[in-house]
Protein backbone atom coordinates (compact mmCIF):
# COMPACT_ATOMS: atom_id res chain seq x y z
CA UNK A 1 0.00 0.00 0.00
CA UNK A 2 1.50 3.29 -1.09
CA UNK A 3 1.01 6.47 0.90
CA UNK A 4 -1.69 8.65 -0.66
CA UNK A 5 0.80 11.51 -0.67
CA UNK A 6 2.94 9.62 -3.16
CA UNK A 7 0.09 9.75 -5.70
CA UNK A 8 -0.03 12.54 -8.25
CA UNK A 9 -2.44 13.86 -10.86
CA UNK A 10 -0.76 14.91 -14.09
CA UNK A 11 -1.43 16.00 -17.67
CA UNK A 12 -4.58 18.12 -17.39
CA UNK A 13 -6.22 18.17 -20.83
CA UNK A 14 -9.23 19.88 -22.37
CA UNK A 15 -11.01 19.07 -25.61
CA UNK A 16 -12.07 22.61 -26.53
CA UNK A 17 -15.66 23.41 -25.63
CA UNK A 18 -18.18 24.23 -28.34
CA UNK A 19 -21.73 25.54 -28.11
CA UNK A 20 -22.99 22.69 -30.30
CA UNK A 21 -21.39 19.60 -31.80
CA UNK A 22 -22.23 16.95 -34.35
CA UNK A 23 -19.96 14.50 -32.53
CA UNK A 24 -21.17 12.04 -29.91
CA UNK A 25 -20.02 11.93 -26.31
CA UNK A 26 -17.70 9.00 -27.11
CA UNK A 27 -15.78 11.26 -29.52
CA UNK A 28 -15.20 13.85 -26.79
CA UNK A 29 -14.10 11.24 -24.23
CA UNK A 30 -11.86 9.54 -26.80
CA UNK A 31 -10.26 12.86 -27.81
CA UNK A 32 -9.50 13.54 -24.15
CA UNK A 33 -7.94 10.08 -23.85
CA UNK A 34 -5.83 10.70 -26.96
CA UNK A 35 -4.62 14.01 -25.48
CA UNK A 36 -3.65 12.18 -22.27
CA UNK A 37 -1.56 9.71 -24.28
CA UNK A 38 0.03 12.50 -26.33
CA UNK A 39 0.77 14.52 -23.21
CA UNK A 40 2.31 11.62 -21.30
CA UNK A 41 4.00 9.65 -24.06
CA UNK A 42 2.22 6.56 -22.74
CA UNK A 43 0.96 3.76 -24.93
CA UNK A 44 -2.77 3.06 -24.64
CA UNK A 45 -1.95 -0.38 -23.20
CA UNK A 46 -0.34 1.32 -20.19
CA UNK A 47 -3.72 2.68 -19.10
CA UNK A 48 -4.97 0.06 -16.65
CA UNK A 49 -7.57 2.16 -14.86
CA UNK A 50 -10.44 4.30 -16.12
CA UNK A 51 -12.70 6.70 -14.21
CA UNK A 52 -15.29 8.27 -16.49
CA UNK A 53 -18.36 10.46 -16.36
CA UNK A 54 -20.81 11.57 -19.05
CA UNK A 55 -24.53 12.22 -19.38
CA UNK A 56 -24.87 11.98 -23.15
CA UNK A 57 -22.88 8.75 -23.52
CA UNK A 58 -26.16 7.07 -22.57
CA UNK A 59 -27.29 4.36 -23.09
CA UNK A 60 -23.61 3.44 -22.88
CA UNK A 61 -21.47 3.70 -19.77
CA UNK A 62 -17.74 3.46 -19.14
CA UNK A 63 -18.07 -0.28 -19.75
CA UNK A 64 -19.11 0.12 -23.38
CA UNK A 65 -16.58 2.93 -23.77
CA UNK A 66 -13.72 0.49 -23.09
CA UNK A 67 -14.76 -1.46 -26.18
CA UNK A 68 -15.34 1.74 -28.16
CA UNK A 69 -11.71 2.82 -27.68
CA UNK A 70 -9.97 -0.52 -27.16
CA UNK A 71 -8.98 -0.19 -23.51
CA UNK A 72 -8.67 -3.22 -21.21
CA UNK A 73 -8.47 -1.66 -17.73
CA UNK A 74 -8.43 -3.65 -14.49
CA UNK A 75 -10.02 -0.75 -12.60
CA UNK A 76 -13.23 0.86 -13.87
CA UNK A 77 -15.29 3.57 -12.18
CA UNK A 78 -18.42 4.99 -13.81
CA UNK A 79 -19.33 8.16 -11.97
CA UNK A 80 -22.94 9.31 -12.29
CA UNK A 81 -22.34 12.01 -9.69
CA UNK A 82 -22.66 15.05 -11.94
CA UNK A 83 -20.50 17.96 -10.89
CA UNK A 84 -18.79 15.98 -8.14
CA UNK A 85 -17.21 13.66 -10.74
CA UNK A 86 -13.79 15.33 -10.96
CA UNK A 87 -12.94 15.13 -7.29
CA UNK A 88 -14.54 11.70 -7.00
CA UNK A 89 -12.56 10.41 -10.00
CA UNK A 90 -9.32 11.69 -8.50
CA UNK A 91 -10.12 10.31 -5.04
CA UNK A 92 -10.98 6.83 -6.29
CA UNK A 93 -8.14 6.71 -8.81
CA UNK A 94 -5.64 7.72 -6.11
CA UNK A 95 -7.02 5.08 -3.78
CA UNK A 96 -6.71 2.42 -6.47
CA UNK A 97 -3.12 3.38 -7.28
CA UNK A 98 -2.24 3.48 -3.58
CA UNK A 99 -3.75 0.01 -3.15
CA UNK A 100 -1.84 -1.35 -6.13
CA UNK A 101 -5.07 -2.01 -8.04
CA UNK A 102 -3.97 0.11 -10.98
CA UNK A 103 -0.77 1.79 -12.16
CA UNK A 104 -2.04 4.53 -14.44
CA UNK A 105 -5.64 5.72 -14.28
CA UNK A 106 -7.18 7.87 -17.01
CA UNK A 107 -9.88 10.16 -15.63
CA UNK A 108 -12.25 11.50 -18.29
CA UNK A 109 -15.46 13.52 -18.35
CA UNK A 110 -17.22 14.86 -21.37
CA UNK A 111 -20.46 15.42 -23.18
CA UNK A 112 -21.82 16.50 -26.47
CA UNK A 113 -24.49 19.15 -26.97
CA UNK A 114 -27.06 19.61 -29.70
CA UNK A 115 -30.50 21.10 -30.14
CA UNK A 116 -32.25 18.36 -28.17
CA UNK A 117 -29.58 16.89 -25.87
CA UNK A 118 -30.21 19.21 -22.92
CA UNK A 119 -33.98 18.80 -23.06
CA UNK A 120 -33.62 15.01 -23.37
CA UNK A 121 -31.28 14.99 -20.40
CA UNK A 122 -33.55 16.90 -18.06
CA UNK A 123 -36.62 14.95 -19.19
CA UNK A 124 -34.99 11.72 -17.97
CA UNK A 125 -33.05 13.13 -15.06
CA UNK A 126 -34.63 11.37 -12.09
CA UNK A 127 -37.86 9.86 -10.86
CA UNK A 128 -38.46 12.62 -8.31
CA UNK A 129 -37.81 15.31 -10.89
CA UNK A 130 -40.20 13.67 -13.35
CA UNK A 131 -42.99 13.33 -10.79
CA UNK A 132 -42.57 16.41 -8.62
CA UNK A 133 -40.77 19.07 -10.68
CA UNK A 134 -41.69 18.60 -14.35
CA UNK A 135 -45.45 18.96 -13.85
CA UNK A 136 -44.77 22.56 -12.77
CA UNK A 137 -42.85 23.55 -15.90
CA UNK A 138 -39.79 23.67 -13.68
CA UNK A 139 -37.72 20.88 -15.25
CA UNK A 140 -34.01 21.54 -15.43
CA UNK A 141 -31.94 23.14 -12.74
CA UNK A 142 -32.96 26.81 -13.08
CA UNK A 143 -36.13 26.67 -10.98
CA UNK A 144 -34.62 24.58 -8.19
CA UNK A 145 -31.62 26.88 -7.88
CA UNK A 146 -33.84 29.95 -8.10
CA UNK A 147 -35.65 28.70 -5.00
CA UNK A 148 -32.37 27.95 -3.21
CA UNK A 149 -31.05 31.39 -4.19
CA UNK A 150 -34.21 33.11 -2.93
CA UNK A 151 -34.01 31.27 0.39
CA UNK A 152 -30.28 32.05 0.69
CA UNK A 153 -30.87 35.75 0.04
CA UNK A 154 -33.59 35.76 2.70
CA UNK A 155 -31.39 33.93 5.22
CA UNK A 156 -28.14 35.85 4.71
CA UNK A 157 -29.09 39.24 3.26
CA UNK A 158 -27.21 38.45 0.04
CA UNK A 159 -28.12 40.77 -2.83
CA UNK A 160 -28.01 40.41 -6.59
CA UNK A 161 -24.96 42.69 -6.50
CA UNK A 162 -23.13 40.09 -4.38
CA UNK A 163 -23.75 37.33 -6.92
CA UNK A 164 -22.92 39.84 -9.63
CA UNK A 165 -19.49 40.57 -8.15
CA UNK A 166 -18.67 36.86 -8.30
CA UNK A 167 -19.86 36.52 -11.92
CA UNK A 168 -18.05 39.69 -13.04
CA UNK A 169 -14.78 38.56 -11.40
CA UNK A 170 -15.02 35.18 -13.11
CA UNK A 171 -15.64 36.82 -16.47
CA UNK A 172 -12.55 38.95 -15.94
CA UNK A 173 -10.60 35.73 -15.29
CA UNK A 174 -12.08 34.09 -18.38
CA UNK A 175 -10.71 36.87 -20.56
CA UNK A 176 -7.26 35.35 -19.94
CA UNK A 177 -8.46 31.84 -20.79
CA UNK A 178 -8.55 31.01 -24.51
CA UNK A 179 -10.61 27.89 -23.70
CA UNK A 180 -13.51 29.88 -22.17
CA UNK A 181 -16.51 30.26 -24.48
CA UNK A 182 -17.69 33.55 -22.94
CA UNK A 183 -14.91 36.13 -22.97
CA UNK A 184 -16.72 39.41 -23.67
CA UNK A 185 -16.37 41.91 -20.86
CA UNK A 186 -19.19 41.69 -18.30
CA UNK A 187 -19.91 44.72 -16.12
CA UNK A 188 -21.95 44.71 -12.93
CA UNK A 189 -24.48 47.00 -14.65
CA UNK A 190 -24.88 44.53 -17.52
CA UNK A 191 -25.22 41.67 -15.02
CA UNK A 192 -27.97 43.52 -13.14
CA UNK A 193 -29.78 44.54 -16.33
CA UNK A 194 -29.91 41.02 -17.80
CA UNK A 195 -33.26 39.42 -18.49
CA UNK A 196 -34.85 37.31 -15.77
CA UNK A 197 -34.80 33.51 -16.23
CA UNK A 198 -36.25 32.29 -12.92
CA UNK A 199 -36.28 35.13 -10.41
CA UNK A 200 -34.06 35.94 -8.63
CA UNK A 201 -31.85 34.28 -11.28
CA UNK A 202 -31.11 36.28 -14.39
CA UNK A 203 -29.20 35.42 -17.55
CA UNK A 204 -25.65 35.68 -16.18
CA UNK A 205 -26.45 33.50 -13.15
CA UNK A 206 -27.04 30.53 -15.44
CA UNK A 207 -24.35 28.44 -17.10
CA UNK A 208 -24.41 27.87 -20.84
CA UNK A 209 -24.65 24.17 -21.72
CA UNK A 210 -22.05 23.16 -24.29
CA UNK A 211 -19.99 20.24 -25.61
CA UNK A 212 -16.47 19.39 -24.50
CA UNK A 213 -14.31 17.16 -22.36
CA UNK A 214 -11.57 17.32 -19.76
CA UNK A 215 -9.20 14.70 -18.40
CA UNK A 216 -6.11 13.94 -16.35
CA UNK A 217 -3.95 10.98 -15.35
CA UNK A 218 -3.39 9.58 -11.85
CA UNK A 219 -0.28 7.55 -11.01
CA UNK A 220 2.47 7.23 -8.45
CA UNK A 221 4.97 10.03 -8.18
CA UNK A 222 7.71 7.57 -9.11
CA UNK A 223 5.91 6.53 -12.28
CA UNK A 224 5.34 10.18 -13.22
CA UNK A 225 9.01 10.93 -12.65
CA UNK A 226 10.03 8.06 -14.94
CA UNK A 227 7.80 9.59 -17.63
CA UNK A 228 9.29 13.03 -17.05
CA UNK A 229 5.92 14.36 -15.89
CA UNK A 230 5.28 16.65 -12.98
CA UNK A 231 2.05 16.09 -11.15
CA UNK A 232 0.11 17.76 -8.38
CA UNK A 233 -0.08 15.99 -5.04
CA UNK A 234 -3.41 15.03 -3.52
CA UNK A 235 -3.33 16.11 0.13
CA UNK A 236 -6.91 15.22 0.99
CA UNK A 237 -10.32 14.47 -0.49
CA UNK A 238 -13.89 14.01 0.71
CA UNK A 239 -17.20 12.97 -0.79
CA UNK A 240 -20.70 12.86 0.71
CA UNK A 241 -24.17 12.04 -0.59
CA UNK A 242 -27.62 13.27 0.48
CA UNK A 243 -26.26 15.36 3.33
CA UNK A 244 -28.69 17.05 5.71
CA UNK A 245 -31.82 15.45 4.20
CA UNK A 246 -34.06 17.05 6.82
CA UNK A 247 -33.05 20.65 6.04
CA UNK A 248 -36.17 22.17 4.44
CA UNK A 249 -34.07 24.21 1.99
CA UNK A 250 -30.53 22.97 1.23
CA UNK A 251 -28.47 25.96 2.33
CA UNK A 252 -25.75 23.67 3.73
CA UNK A 253 -24.04 20.96 1.70
CA UNK A 254 -22.12 17.81 2.55
CA UNK A 255 -18.83 19.75 2.71
CA UNK A 256 -19.91 21.02 6.14
CA UNK A 257 -19.88 17.45 7.50
CA UNK A 258 -16.49 16.57 6.11
CA UNK A 259 -14.47 19.79 5.95
CA UNK A 260 -12.71 19.11 9.26
CA UNK A 261 -11.61 15.72 7.93
CA UNK A 262 -10.43 17.34 4.70
CA UNK A 263 -8.22 19.89 6.44
CA UNK A 264 -6.93 17.23 8.83
CA UNK A 265 -5.94 15.00 5.91
CA UNK A 266 -4.34 17.94 4.14
CA UNK A 267 -2.38 18.99 7.20
CA UNK A 268 -3.14 22.64 6.53
CA UNK A 269 -6.03 25.06 6.86
CA UNK A 270 -8.14 27.31 4.62
CA UNK A 271 -5.69 30.20 5.08
CA UNK A 272 -3.01 28.19 3.22
CA UNK A 273 -5.08 27.99 0.03
CA UNK A 274 -3.81 30.15 -2.82
CA UNK A 275 -6.34 29.22 -5.50
CA UNK A 276 -10.03 28.40 -4.98
CA UNK A 277 -12.07 26.42 -7.51
CA UNK A 278 -15.73 25.97 -6.55
CA UNK A 279 -18.53 24.38 -8.55
CA UNK A 280 -20.38 27.37 -9.94
CA UNK A 281 -23.43 25.98 -11.67
CA UNK A 282 -25.10 28.96 -9.99
CA UNK A 283 -23.30 31.65 -7.98
CA UNK A 284 -25.20 30.81 -4.79
CA UNK A 285 -23.58 27.37 -4.77
CA UNK A 286 -20.09 28.90 -4.87
CA UNK A 287 -20.95 30.97 -1.81
CA UNK A 288 -22.32 27.92 0.02
CA UNK A 289 -19.16 25.93 -0.82
CA UNK A 290 -16.90 28.73 0.43
CA UNK A 291 -18.87 28.72 3.68
CA UNK A 292 -19.12 24.98 4.15
CA UNK A 293 -15.42 24.44 3.44
CA UNK A 294 -14.41 27.01 6.02
CA UNK A 295 -13.04 29.65 3.63
CA UNK A 296 -15.49 31.96 5.43
CA UNK A 297 -18.03 31.44 8.19
CA UNK A 298 -21.54 30.09 7.66
CA UNK A 299 -23.76 32.81 6.24
CA UNK A 300 -20.74 35.03 5.60
CA UNK A 301 -20.54 34.32 1.87
CA UNK A 302 -21.92 37.74 0.90
CA UNK A 303 -19.50 39.55 3.24
CA UNK A 304 -16.63 37.46 1.83
CA UNK A 305 -17.54 38.47 -1.72
CA UNK A 306 -17.70 42.15 -0.72
CA UNK A 307 -14.41 42.03 1.18
CA UNK A 308 -12.25 40.09 -1.27
CA UNK A 309 -11.13 40.43 -4.87
CA UNK A 310 -11.72 37.10 -6.61
CA UNK A 311 -9.87 37.95 -9.81
CA UNK A 312 -6.47 36.63 -10.91
CA UNK A 313 -4.78 39.73 -9.50
CA UNK A 314 -6.88 39.71 -6.34
CA UNK A 315 -6.26 38.50 -2.81
CA UNK A 316 -8.52 35.43 -3.23
CA UNK A 317 -8.23 34.13 -6.81
CA UNK A 318 -11.37 32.06 -7.42
CA UNK A 319 -12.44 30.06 -10.50
CA UNK A 320 -9.36 31.35 -12.24
CA UNK A 321 -10.30 30.04 -15.68
CA UNK A 322 -13.68 31.75 -15.53
CA UNK A 323 -15.55 28.81 -14.06
CA UNK A 324 -18.49 27.23 -15.79
CA UNK A 325 -20.30 30.57 -15.77
CA UNK A 326 -17.81 31.84 -18.37
CA UNK A 327 -16.17 28.69 -19.77
CA UNK A 328 -19.49 26.91 -20.37
CA UNK A 329 -20.86 23.73 -18.83
CA UNK A 330 -19.85 20.76 -20.95
CA UNK A 331 -22.13 18.36 -19.09
CA UNK A 332 -20.14 16.10 -16.78
CA UNK A 333 -16.95 17.92 -17.74
CA UNK A 334 -18.25 20.75 -15.58
CA UNK A 335 -17.21 18.51 -12.70
CA UNK A 336 -13.63 18.39 -14.05
CA UNK A 337 -13.25 22.04 -14.99
CA UNK A 338 -12.14 23.33 -11.59
CA UNK A 339 -9.81 20.39 -11.11
CA UNK A 340 -7.91 20.72 -14.39
CA UNK A 341 -7.70 24.49 -13.85
CA UNK A 342 -6.28 23.96 -10.34
CA UNK A 343 -3.77 21.48 -11.79
CA UNK A 344 -2.64 24.01 -14.43
CA UNK A 345 -2.23 26.70 -11.76
CA UNK A 346 -0.19 24.39 -9.50
CA UNK A 347 1.91 23.10 -12.41
CA UNK A 348 2.64 26.65 -13.54
CA UNK A 349 1.10 26.07 -16.98
CA UNK A 350 -1.85 28.47 -16.71
CA UNK A 351 -0.31 30.94 -19.16
CA UNK A 352 -1.72 34.46 -19.05
CA UNK A 353 -3.86 33.61 -16.05
CA UNK A 354 -1.10 32.09 -13.92
CA UNK A 355 -1.40 33.00 -10.23
CA UNK A 356 2.24 33.48 -9.23
CA UNK A 357 1.76 32.29 -5.66
CA UNK A 358 -0.19 29.11 -6.48
CA UNK A 359 1.10 26.39 -4.15
CA UNK A 360 -2.12 24.97 -2.70
CA UNK A 361 -5.55 24.73 -4.27
CA UNK A 362 -8.99 23.82 -2.98
CA UNK A 363 -11.37 22.25 -5.50
CA UNK A 364 -14.99 21.44 -4.75
CA UNK A 365 -17.65 19.64 -6.73
CA UNK A 366 -21.41 19.42 -6.48
CA UNK A 367 -23.89 17.45 -8.48
CA UNK A 368 -27.16 15.80 -9.39
CA UNK A 369 -30.10 17.92 -8.43
CA UNK A 370 -32.85 15.51 -7.52
CA UNK A 371 -36.22 17.09 -6.72
CA UNK A 372 -35.10 20.05 -4.59
CA UNK A 373 -31.36 19.69 -4.03
CA UNK A 374 -28.02 18.46 -5.33
CA UNK A 375 -27.16 15.16 -3.71
CA UNK A 376 -23.42 14.84 -4.32
CA UNK A 377 -20.73 16.97 -2.73
CA UNK A 378 -16.98 16.51 -2.87
CA UNK A 379 -13.79 18.49 -2.34
CA UNK A 380 -10.04 18.05 -2.43
CA UNK A 381 -6.87 19.89 -1.51
CA UNK A 382 -3.99 19.80 -4.00
CA UNK A 383 -0.38 20.88 -3.71
CA UNK A 384 2.17 21.94 -6.31
CA UNK A 385 4.87 19.37 -7.15
CA UNK B 1 -49.83 2.15 -4.28
CA UNK B 2 -46.55 3.89 -3.71
CA UNK B 3 -46.16 5.96 -6.85
CA UNK B 4 -48.11 9.01 -7.96
CA UNK B 5 -51.26 6.91 -8.54
CA UNK B 6 -52.51 7.44 -4.99
CA UNK B 7 -52.04 11.16 -5.37
CA UNK B 8 -53.78 11.08 -8.74
CA UNK B 9 -56.93 9.41 -7.49
CA UNK B 10 -57.29 11.92 -4.68
CA UNK B 11 -56.41 14.89 -6.88
CA UNK B 12 -59.13 13.83 -9.33
CA UNK B 13 -61.55 14.54 -6.45
CA UNK B 14 -59.77 17.79 -5.61
CA UNK B 15 -58.03 16.37 -2.57
CA UNK B 16 -54.37 16.23 -1.52
CA UNK B 17 -53.11 12.71 -0.67
CA UNK B 18 -49.90 12.84 1.34
CA UNK B 19 -47.95 9.63 1.83
CA UNK B 20 -47.53 8.60 5.46
CA UNK B 21 -45.72 5.62 7.00
CA UNK B 22 -48.01 3.47 9.13
CA UNK B 23 -45.01 2.04 11.01
CA UNK B 24 -43.33 5.22 12.27
CA UNK B 25 -45.91 7.85 11.33
CA UNK B 26 -43.63 10.00 9.20
CA UNK B 27 -45.05 11.85 6.19
CA UNK B 28 -42.95 12.14 3.02
CA UNK B 29 -42.93 13.81 -0.39
CA UNK B 30 -42.34 13.05 -3.23
CA UNK B 31 -44.01 9.62 -2.79
CA UNK B 32 -41.59 6.71 -2.39
CA UNK B 33 -41.58 2.93 -2.37
CA UNK B 34 -40.57 2.80 1.28
CA UNK B 35 -40.40 5.13 4.26
CA UNK B 36 -37.14 7.11 4.09
CA UNK B 37 -36.97 7.11 7.89
CA UNK B 38 -37.65 3.49 8.90
CA UNK B 39 -37.67 1.68 5.51
CA UNK B 40 -41.12 0.21 6.13
CA UNK B 41 -43.17 -0.40 2.99
CA UNK B 42 -46.44 -0.03 4.89
CA UNK B 43 -47.31 3.35 3.46
CA UNK B 44 -50.75 4.95 3.45
CA UNK B 45 -52.34 8.07 2.00
CA UNK B 46 -53.49 10.80 4.33
CA UNK B 47 -56.16 12.64 2.36
CA UNK B 48 -57.17 16.22 3.06
CA UNK B 49 -59.04 19.06 1.36
CA UNK B 50 -55.96 21.23 1.84
CA UNK B 51 -52.79 21.07 3.92
CA UNK B 52 -51.37 24.06 5.78
CA UNK B 53 -47.75 25.07 5.37
CA UNK B 54 -45.25 27.91 5.33
CA UNK B 55 -43.70 29.42 2.20
CA UNK B 56 -39.92 28.74 2.18
CA UNK B 57 -39.09 30.34 -1.18
CA UNK B 58 -40.75 31.53 -4.36
CA UNK B 59 -39.53 32.05 -7.91
CA UNK B 60 -41.14 33.41 -11.03
CA UNK B 61 -40.23 31.40 -14.11
CA UNK B 62 -39.70 33.42 -17.29
CA UNK B 63 -38.47 30.40 -19.20
CA UNK B 64 -39.50 26.75 -19.34
CA UNK B 65 -37.92 23.84 -21.18
CA UNK B 66 -41.43 22.42 -21.63
CA UNK B 67 -43.36 23.71 -24.61
CA UNK B 68 -46.79 23.52 -22.99
CA UNK B 69 -45.79 25.92 -20.20
CA UNK B 70 -44.57 28.70 -22.46
CA UNK B 71 -48.00 30.34 -22.88
CA UNK B 72 -48.33 30.42 -19.08
CA UNK B 73 -45.13 32.38 -18.42
CA UNK B 74 -44.31 34.17 -16.19
CA UNK B 75 -45.22 31.43 -13.77
CA UNK B 76 -44.97 31.52 -9.96
CA UNK B 77 -43.47 28.43 -8.31
CA UNK B 78 -42.99 27.95 -4.58
CA UNK B 79 -41.41 25.71 -2.03
CA UNK B 80 -43.71 25.08 0.94
CA UNK B 81 -42.96 23.28 4.16
CA UNK B 82 -46.13 21.47 5.17
CA UNK B 83 -47.08 21.47 8.84
CA UNK B 84 -47.10 17.68 8.37
CA UNK B 85 -43.33 17.82 7.74
CA UNK B 86 -42.38 17.41 4.06
CA UNK B 87 -41.43 20.17 1.66
CA UNK B 88 -43.44 20.40 -1.57
CA UNK B 89 -42.69 22.17 -4.82
CA UNK B 90 -45.94 23.71 -6.04
CA UNK B 91 -47.53 26.42 -8.12
CA UNK B 92 -47.51 29.66 -6.16
CA UNK B 93 -49.53 32.08 -8.28
CA UNK B 94 -49.90 34.75 -5.60
CA UNK B 95 -46.84 36.85 -4.73
CA UNK B 96 -46.10 36.24 -1.06
CA UNK B 97 -43.28 36.74 1.39
CA UNK B 98 -41.06 33.97 2.72
CA UNK B 99 -42.52 32.79 6.02
CA UNK B 100 -46.16 33.41 5.04
CA UNK B 101 -48.76 30.79 5.97
CA UNK B 102 -50.34 29.11 2.93
CA UNK B 103 -52.78 26.32 2.12
CA UNK B 104 -51.74 23.67 -0.42
CA UNK B 105 -54.38 22.01 -2.58
CA UNK B 106 -54.17 19.30 -5.24
CA UNK B 107 -55.83 18.99 -8.64
CA UNK B 108 -55.26 17.20 -11.95
CA UNK B 109 -53.71 19.23 -14.74
CA UNK B 110 -54.71 18.98 -18.41
CA UNK B 111 -52.51 15.89 -18.84
CA UNK B 112 -54.08 14.05 -15.88
CA UNK B 113 -51.05 14.60 -13.66
CA UNK B 114 -51.62 15.60 -10.02
CA UNK B 115 -50.30 19.09 -9.27
CA UNK B 116 -50.18 21.13 -6.07
CA UNK B 117 -51.00 24.81 -5.69
CA UNK B 118 -50.29 27.04 -2.70
CA UNK B 119 -52.41 30.10 -1.99
ZN1 LIG C 1 -41.48 4.90 8.68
Amino acid sequence: MRNRRDIVAAVPVTVPYARRSGHGAAWFLARALALLLEGSGLDKRAIDGLCAASFTLAPDTAVAFTQHVGLSPRLLEWLPVGGACGVVALRRAARAVAAGEAEVVACLAGDTANATSFRDLIAQFSRFSREAVHPYGAGGPNASFALITAAYMHATGATREDFGRLCVAQRANARANPLALLRDELTLDAYLAARPIAEPLHLYDCVMPCAGADGFLVMSRARAARLGLSGVRLLGAIERYNAFPDDPVPLTGGWAIDQAALWRQAGLGPEAIDVLQTYDDYPVMSLIQLEDLGICGKGEGPAFIRRHDLTLAGDRPHNTGGGQLSAGQAGAAGGFLGLVEAMRQLLGTAGARQVATARHALVSGFGMINYDRGLCSAACVLAAP
Amino acid sequence: MSGPEGMRDAAAAGRFALQRCTACGRAQYPPREVCAACLSDRLAWQVAEALPGVLLARTVLHHSHEERFRPRLPLGIGLVRLAAGPVVLCFAPVPRTIGDAVQVRAALDETGTPVLTAR
